[in-house]
């Protein structure tokens, strides 16, 4: 399923500064995409309007060729799964009864998860390497843990398209790899995956499109090795920017 | 439902039924097992006093009870979990406040206890909806706004109730207000349950039928419908029947303090956070307590004390021990 925005405008209600300026770009399937930019610049809101949370002042999001703001919430919840900064939102739901909540677009309003559905929860625990925290609370789990177990949700909703808002910024160098290799295996399997990071890094990592933002307009929408250049990240995080191979010391990252 | 979930439903229901057996026989006129059922089934004249006290006086108000313990606990868990905070009890939108208001005025106006349940019930009701539809001014939707109209309804009608305090007779009808507003199942009749009873019943089974979708819908907007769920209408409409529960047992009872708070904690406790487990024993652990309290409250004294005295009591005490308890396990964390 492909994502295109067209001409998307967005202003906050009471405030006159414009978040996002006339944006357009087609989003493929089966890739992934990290949105680039400084704090402020319109990552949050462009992922928040992706995911129907808010409703574009002018302009559109089509999914296929439907208009978002005519998809009915059901609908939506088959089409993309929404993770938010914070991953999650209570603290004393047990993980496995919090992973079986992705399947309630499928189930009718009387009925609760069937025994195959909670064996896919199993399955994918399995998978993600989180069984051992299947009967602890969500207030338990460390940061990163939290982040998974959250991406295990939305892998459970089972939908094409994946929409994390900064999935990777409250977690350690371990966490950040363990995630963005997650990701970077669920592409593999054809889903679509949007993620926005403060990284540059990240999108080399996942060899992704990136989609950069500047001041609520997209400076750049092209492949990784094309946006992530020197000259071209200089215009937006700053002059003082600079490649590893001309540091004095040298910096640690993950292998590839 | 798990395993631990279903030996506490079980035993919870035989408590249930033995409490109830037990708030027949318990009483300033003690009745024995032999005569209560003597009493009970056959027809023999020589018990007909412990007949009358039994079917007369006993069972209306156990009933009664059992109901308001489950109306007011499923409540107070409704509302704790749409507003996502532990700490708020039934009355969070006013409703009690309302009722009390309602109650007040009728009794001023000196008019039969049937127009002053109604009348509670009418203005319990139609405080909520001042706090929804002020909530709504704010176009934010959040629920927080709504927790804050509530305050300041709550508020608004506590001073009205104020009002009609200072004008009520300070001998008589001053008296009542205060009787009133302390809670009581010493006047309940048959009658009022034939009217109690379909309420709890019909809101019970939709709360059984939804009890797992509730999970989702108390995530918050945001979560529940980026997974498929019509937030505003389930908010509404949970918000809707726990306002009828509320709203229908105090205007029969009064109001009745700390069991829609008590109640979800202990529970929660037991089983865990999971709507699906925790509903059904919200109905079985509230009958039980609020059946307990009515006991309490006819049997300690000569004279009756005030239901929500003897639920302070016990739920003040409760709760402490549950914060303890659980400060001790988020200590070992």
């Amino acid at each position: 399923m492909k994502i295109k925005i067209k001409n998307l405008s967005f202003t906050y209600a009471r405030t006159t500064k414009v978040v996002l300026t006339n944006l357009n770009a087609e989003i493929k399937e089966g890739t992934v995409n990290v949105v680039l930019g400084l704090n402020g610049s319109g990552k949050t809101t462009l992922i928040r309007l992706l995911a129907g949370l808010y409703k574009p002042d002018e302009g559109d999001i089509f999914y296929d060729a439907k208009r978002l703001t005519s998809i009915p919430i059901k609908e939506r919840s088959k089409i993309f799964a929404y993770v938010s900064q914070h991953s999650v939102s209570t603290d004393d739901i047990l993980v496995k009864d919090f992973l079986t909540f992705g399947f309630v677009n499928s189930l009718k309003f009387y009925e609760s998860p069937s025994k195959e559905q909670i064996a896919k929860v199993t399955a994918i625990a399995n998978k993600m390497q989180i069984e051992k925290l299947l009967n602890k609370n969500l207030g338990e789990l460390s940061g990163g843990e939290k982040q998974i177990v959250s991406i295990a949700a939305c892998l459970l909703q089972n939908t094409p398209i994946l929409l994390l808002d900064e999935p990777t910024s409250a977690l350690d160098l371990k966490n950040q790899n363990l995630v963005l290799s997650l990701l970077r295996d669920i592409a593999k399997e054809g889903k679509t995956v949007i993620l926005s990071s403060h990284n540059p890094n990240h999108s080399l990592f996942l060899n992704s499109n990136v989609i950069l933002l500047n001041n609520g307009k997209i400076e750049m929408f092209d492949e990784s090795n094309k946006v992530v250049q020197i000259d071209i990240l200089r215009k937006i995080y700053g002059n003082n920017l600079c490649l590893s191979s001309d540091l004095a010391y040298k910096e640690v990252s993950f292998k590839n | 439902m798990n395993k631990k979930t279903i030996i506490v439903l079980i035993t919870s229901i035989l408590a249930f039924a033995i409490i109830f057996i037990a708030a027949l026989l318990i009483g300033r006129y003690p009745i024995s097992i032999d005569d209560f059922f003597n009493a009970v089934f056959t027809s023999d004249a020589e018990y007909q006093i412990e007949r009358s006290v039994i079917l007369n006086l006993r069972l209306p108000r156990t009933i009664m009870a059992g109901l308001a313990g489950i109306g007011l606990s499923l409540s107070g868990l409704l509302y704790q979990e749409i507003f996502q905070n532990k700490l708020v009890s039934p009355d969070l939108l006013g409703v009690s406040t309302g009722a009390s208001v309602g109650a007040s005025i009728a009794i001023v106006l000196g008019l039969s206890s049937i127009f002053i349940s109604f009348l509670a019930f009418i203005v319990g009701i139609i405080t909520v909806m001042l706090t929804v539809l002020i909530a709504k001014l704010f176009k934010n939707g959040s629920s927080t706004i709504l927790l804050l109209s509530g305050i300041i309804v709550a508020g608004f009608m506590s001073s009205i109730l104020s009002y009609i305090k200072y004008l009520a007779n300070p001998e008589t009808t001053l008296a009542s207000i205060t009787y009133w507003m302390m809670g009581s199942f010493e006047n309940s009749t048959m009658n009022q349950i034939y009217i109690l009873f379909p309420v709890i019943l019909i809101s019970t089974i939709i709360l059984l039928v939804l009890s797992w979708r509730i999970n989702i819908v108390s995530l918050g907007k945001e979560e529940a419908q980026t997974k498929g769920i019509n937030y505003k209408y389930y908010r509404y409409l949970i918000i809707f029947i726990a306002t009828l529960l509320t709203s229908s047992v105090v205007a029969f009872n009064g109001t009745i303090s700390w069991i829609g708070l008590v109640i979800p904690h202990i529970v929660r406790l037991m089983v865990g956070r999971n709507t699906r487990r925790t509903i059904p024993l919200c109905i079985t652990f509230g009958g039980v307590f609020m059946i307990i309290v009515d006991i309490l409250s006819r049997s300690f004294t000569d004279s009756e004390i005030p239901l929500s005295a003897v639920t302070g009591l016990f739920g003040t005490v409760i709760f402490v021990a549950i914060l303890l308890y659980r400060r001790r396990t988020f200590d070992e964390n």
